[in-house]
C-alpha cells in the first residue's frame, strides 16, 4: 500500500505542498494532474526522497518516512525508500557513457549486487517488454526521445520497485507514440506494478489512470476514480482546468 | 660646448669592458656583501690595475660563466677575466693573453667521510663541479660521474646534504667557500697546475698586445703580488711563475703547465642526450601521476567540501598557481633540507612539478565535474546509489571525457616544463643542451637534436590522447538508425 498523509513541503517561507493526503492501492495507477506551479513535481520529488518533507508522512509498503524523524534515521529511511520507488524523469537522465544494457544493469549490479549475468538476462527481458531489444548495445546519445523513455522505464523497473513514478511522460512524444506508451504502461500494471503518473494531459491519463488527483496551488483539490472526476468534477477549479485542457489537447 | 667637452673626456679615457660571472664568483669577482651595489674580488682589483696600466677605464659587464665565450664573440664585452683556462677547444674560438695566475684543483668531501682521499677514490661516485672547467674535463677524462653546477655554493651545499660524494674546484673558490666549513674537509693536497689567462676576440691582436704588456707590468712592479696577498692567494706556485718576469730574464714557459681539452664527439653527446631524455620522461610521467591523483581530492574538496576544506584547497591552488614553479623547485631543493628533508634533484623536480600541476588539474577536474547536469546525480540517487557510488560510476567517467582535452594540453606542456629542473642541476634535456652546447659551441645542431627528443615525447602523447578522445566521442555520436515501425 502507498499512503501519503498530510504531506507538506516548505521552501523558506513559501509552502509548496499544503497538506496532501491520498492512497494508491496496489496494482493501480494514480494520475496527478495540474497546471505548472501546482506543486505536482515537488510531490513527486518528495515521494522519491529527492526533497526532504517538512511535515506529514510518506509510506511505501514497509518504509515509513516521517518529518519528525531524527536526521540520521530520516536519511536511512530515504535510502530504503529509494529502493522501493523507481523514477522515470521527464528528461530521462540516461547515463550517456553507458550502453543501453549498461544503463539498466548499473544499479542492480552495484547496488543490489546481483550477479552480472543474471542482471543482463533480466535486462534483455525488460528490453523485450519495452520493445527495445534491437538497441541493447547502443548508447543513449543515438536514441530518439521515445526510445530513451523506454530505456528509462526499463532501467527503473530493473530495481523491482514497489512504486514507479513517471514525470510528464508525454512531453517528448508525438500522438502516435502517446498511444503506444499508454498501452505499454497498462501491460506493466497488469503484471502487478503500481504507478503514479504526473501529467498535465487529462486525455493521456483518461486511458491509463485508475484514480486522479487534481492539484492546484499546493492543494489536492479533487481526488477520485478517473471516470468520476472527468465526467462530473465537483470543484469549479477542476472544471475550468478540464475545459481549457480539452481545447489544447 | 658641454657636448664637446663630454665627448672629449670619453675620447681621452678609453674603456676596457670585461665580462665575468659574479654569482657565487668569490674570490674572483662577486657582490660585496657589505655593499651590495658594488663588486669586489681579486680579479676585479687586478683588472682595475691592468686598465690603469693601459690608460683605460675598467667597466665590468656581469655575465654567465657558461656563455662567456659566446657573449665575448657577440661583443657584449672586450675581454673575459674569470679564471679562464687556455683550453684547446677555446683556442679555436678566441685569443688568449699571457697567463697571470697558476691555479690548482682541490677535492673536498664531508668531514666524516673516510672513503675518499684522492681523485682516484672517486670511481663510481658522483662528483660536483662547475660545468666546462678544468675540473669537469678532468672528471670526464677519468670517466667519473659528474654533476654540473652553476656556482660553488650549490655544489658544496649538495655535498653537505649527501646528494653528491665529493666536490672539486679551483683552489681560490675552494678556499673561499669550503675551507672554513666545519662539515667539510679537503681530501688530499691540491693537485695539477693550470693557467688563468684573459680571453679576447680573434683578430683583436692590438688589444692583446696591450693586455700582455699590462700583465707584465703589474707582475713586474709587484702590484699583482700585493693583490694576491691581500686575498690570501699568494703561494709557492705564484713565486715560481712570477720569478722570471720579475727578474726580467725570460717569459713564462706555458708548456710546463697542464691544460685540458674538451673532446666533443657526437656519439657521446647523443648518448648523454638520451640519458637526459630518460630523466625527462621519468620526471614528466612521475609528476603527471602525482598531479592526476592529487588533483581529484583538491577538486572535490573545493567543490563539495565543508567551508574550511574549501578554503584550504583554494589556498593550495592559489599558492601553486600564483608563484613561479622555478621558485617552488628552488624552495624544495634548498629550503626543505632545513627541515631535514633532502631529496635528490630528480625527485625534487618530480614532486615539485607534481604538486604544481595538481593545482592546475584540480581546476580542470572541477570545471568538468560541475559541467555534469544535476539530473545525473538525481537519476543515480533515485536508483538507490549512494553519493560515493554515483560519483565513481556515473559522474567521474563523464567528467573525464570533458577533462581529457585540457588535460592533454597540460601534460604536453608539463613535458616542456621539466626543463626548469635545470635550476637544481638535474641532468635533463634542457640542462644537457645547455652544457653540451656551451662545451662544444654546437648550439644549432644540438638544438635540433634536443627539439627532436622533446617532440618524440610529446607527439605520441598528443596522438594517444586524440585517439582516446575520438573513441569516446564516436560512441556518443553513433548514427541514429531508422526508427522502428510503430507497434
Amino acid at each position: 500500500m502507498i499512503r501519503v498523509t498530510d504531506l507538506r513541503k516548505r521552501f523558506g517561507n513559501s509552502e509548496i505542498l499544503k497538506g496532501i493526503t491520498f492512497e494508491v492501492p496496489p496494482q493501480t495507477v494514480l494520475g496527478v494532474i495540474g497546471a505548472s506551479g501546482s506543486g505536482k513535481s515537488t510531490l513527486l520529488r518528495c515521494l522519491n526522497g529527492l526533497e526532504t518533507i517538512s511535515s506529514g508522512t510518506v509510506e511505501v509498503e514497509t518504509v515509513r518516512l516521517e518529518a519528525t524523524l531524527s536526521h540520521s534515521e530520516y536519511r536511512k529511511r530515504v535510502k530504503d525508500l529509494r529502493l522501493k520507488v523507481g523514477t522515470v524523469f521527464q528528461h530521462f537522465y540516461l547515463f550517456p557513457h553507458l550502453s543501453v544494457v549498461g544503463n539498466i544493469i548499473e544499479a542492480p549490479v552495484h547496488v543490489l549486487h546481483t550477479p552480472k549475468k543474471t542482471a543482463e538476462t533480466e535486462a534483455s527481458e525488460l528490453l523485450e517488454s519495452v520493445g527495445m531489444t534491437h538497441a541493447a548495445r547502443r548508447y543513449p546519445g543515438s536514441l530518439s526521445g521515445g526510445e530513451q523513455q523506454r530505456v528509462a522505464i526499463a532501467r527503473a523497473l530493473a530495481m523491482h520497485p514497489a512504486l514507479l513514478l513517471l514525470d510528464e511522460p508525454t512531453s517528448a512524444l508525438d500522438p502516435r507514440r502517446i498511444n503506444s506508451l499508454r498501452a505499454l504502461l497498462r501491460t506493466f500494471v497488469d503484471r502487478g506494478h503500481t504507478m503514479i503518473i504526473i501529467s498535465h494531459s487529462m486525455g493521456f491519463l483518461a486511458g491509463v489512470a485508475d484514480n486522479v488527483l487534481f492539484m492546484e496551488g499546493g492543494v489536492a483539490v479533487e481526488f477520485g476514480p478517473t471516470d468520476e472526476v472527468m465526467k462530473s468534477p465537483q470543484d469549479a477549479r477542476t472544471k475550468d482546468f478540464m475545459l481549457s485542457a480539452d481545447s489544447t489537447d | 660646448m658641454w657636448l664637446v667637452l663630454f665627448c672629449g673626456s670619453v675620447e681621452a679615457q678609453k674603456v676596457l669592458r670585461w665580462g665575468a660571472d659574479p654569482s657565487g664568483g668569490a674570490p674572483y669577482v662577486f657582490t660585496d656583501p657589505a655593499n651590495p651595489d658594488q663588486y669586489i674580488g681579486y680579479e676585479k682589483e687586478m683588472v682595475d690595475a691592468l686598465a690603469k696600466a693601459m690608460g683605460r677605464q675598467a667597466e665590468f659587464v656581469p655575465s654567465d660563466w657558461e656563455t662567456l665565450v659566446s657573449a665575448l664573440q657577440r661583443g657584449s664585452f672586450d675581454v673575459i677575466v674569470n679564471g679562464l683556462e687556455p683550453t684547446g677547444d677555446r683556442a679555436q674560438q678566441i685569443l688568449f693573453s699571457k697567463p697571470y695566475y697558476i691555479f690548482q684543483l682541490q677535492l673536498t668531501v664531508r668531514r666524516d667521510d673516510n672513503r675518499i682521499n684522492s681523485i682516484d677514490d672517486c670511481k663510481n661516485r658522483t662528483v660536483g663541479t662547475l660545468a666546462n672547467t678544468a675540473a669537469s674535463r678532468l672528471l670526464e677524462q677519468r670517466g667519473i660521474p659528474m654533476r654540473g653546477y652553476a656556482d660553488p655554493v650549490a655544489a658544496y651545499r649538495d655535498l653537505e646534504l649527501k646528494r653528491i660524494d665529493a666536490v672539486i674546484f679551483d683552489v681560490p673558490a675552494e678556499a673561499f667557500y669550503a675551507r672554513n666549513n666545519p662539515k667539510l674537509k679537503p681530501a688530499g693536497a691540491p693537485f695539477t697546475r693550470g693557467l688563468y689567462v684573459i680571453g679576447l676576440r680573434k683578430g683583436d691582436d692590438a688589444l692583446k698586445a696591450e693586455v700582455d704588456a699590462a700583465i707584465d707590468k703589474i707582475i713586474f712592479d709587484g702590484t699583482l703580488e700585493t693583490i694576491l696577498k691581500k686575498w690570501g692567494l699568494w703561494n709557492e706556485a705564484q713565486v715560481e711563475f712570477q720569478a722570471p718576469i720579475r727578474s726580467g730574464t725570460q717569459s713564462t714557459k706555458v708548456e710546463e703547465y697542464t691544460t685540458t681539452n674538451a673532446t666533443f664527439n657526437w656519439r657521446e653527446a647523443l648518448w648523454r642526450l638520451t640519458r637526459a631524455a630518460a630523466v625527462t620522461v621519468l620526471i614528466a610521467l612521475g609528476s603527471m601521476v602525482i598531479a592526476v591523483v592529487l588533483g581529484l581530492p583538491l577538486a572535490v574538496g573545493q567543490w563539495k567540501g565543508p567551508s574550511w576544506l574549501r578554503g584550504l584547497c583554494t589556498l593550495y591552488v592559489e599558492f601553486f598557481r600564483g608563484t613561479p614553479v622555478l621558485v617552488q623547485l628552488l624552495f624544495l631543493y634548498f629550503g626543505l633540507p632545513v627541515f631535514g628533508i633532502a631529496m635528490p634533484g630528480w625527485l625534487t623536480a618530480l614532486v615539485g612539478l607534481g604538486l604544481n600541476y595538481a593545482a592546475y588539474e584540480s581546476q580542470v577536474y572541477r570545471a568538468s565535474l560541475e559541467a555534469i547536469p544535476n539530473g545525473q546525480w538525481e537519476a543515480s540517487y533515485s536508483l538507490g546509489m549512494g553519493p560515493m557510488l554515483a560519483f565513481r560510476r556515473i559522474i567521474l567517467p563523464q567528467a573525464f571525457r570533458i577533462a581529457l582535452p585540457p588535460m592533454t594540453n597540460d601534460f604536453v606542456s608539463l613535458f616542456k616544463d621539466t626543463s626548469v629542473a635545470y635550476a637544481i642541476s638535474v641532468w635533463e634535456l634542457a640542462t644537457a643542451y645547455r652544457e653540451l652546447a656551451n662545451a662544444s659551441g654546437q648550439f644549432l645542431l644540438l638544438g635540433v637534436a634536443v627539439s627532436a627528443f622533446y617532440l618524440a615525447m610529446s607527439l605520441p602523447m598528443a596522438h594517444l590522447a586524440r585517439l582516446l578522445e575520438r573513441r569516446l566521442r564516436d560512441r556518443a555520436l553513433e548514427r541514429v538508425e531508422e526508427e522502428e515501425a510503430p507497434a
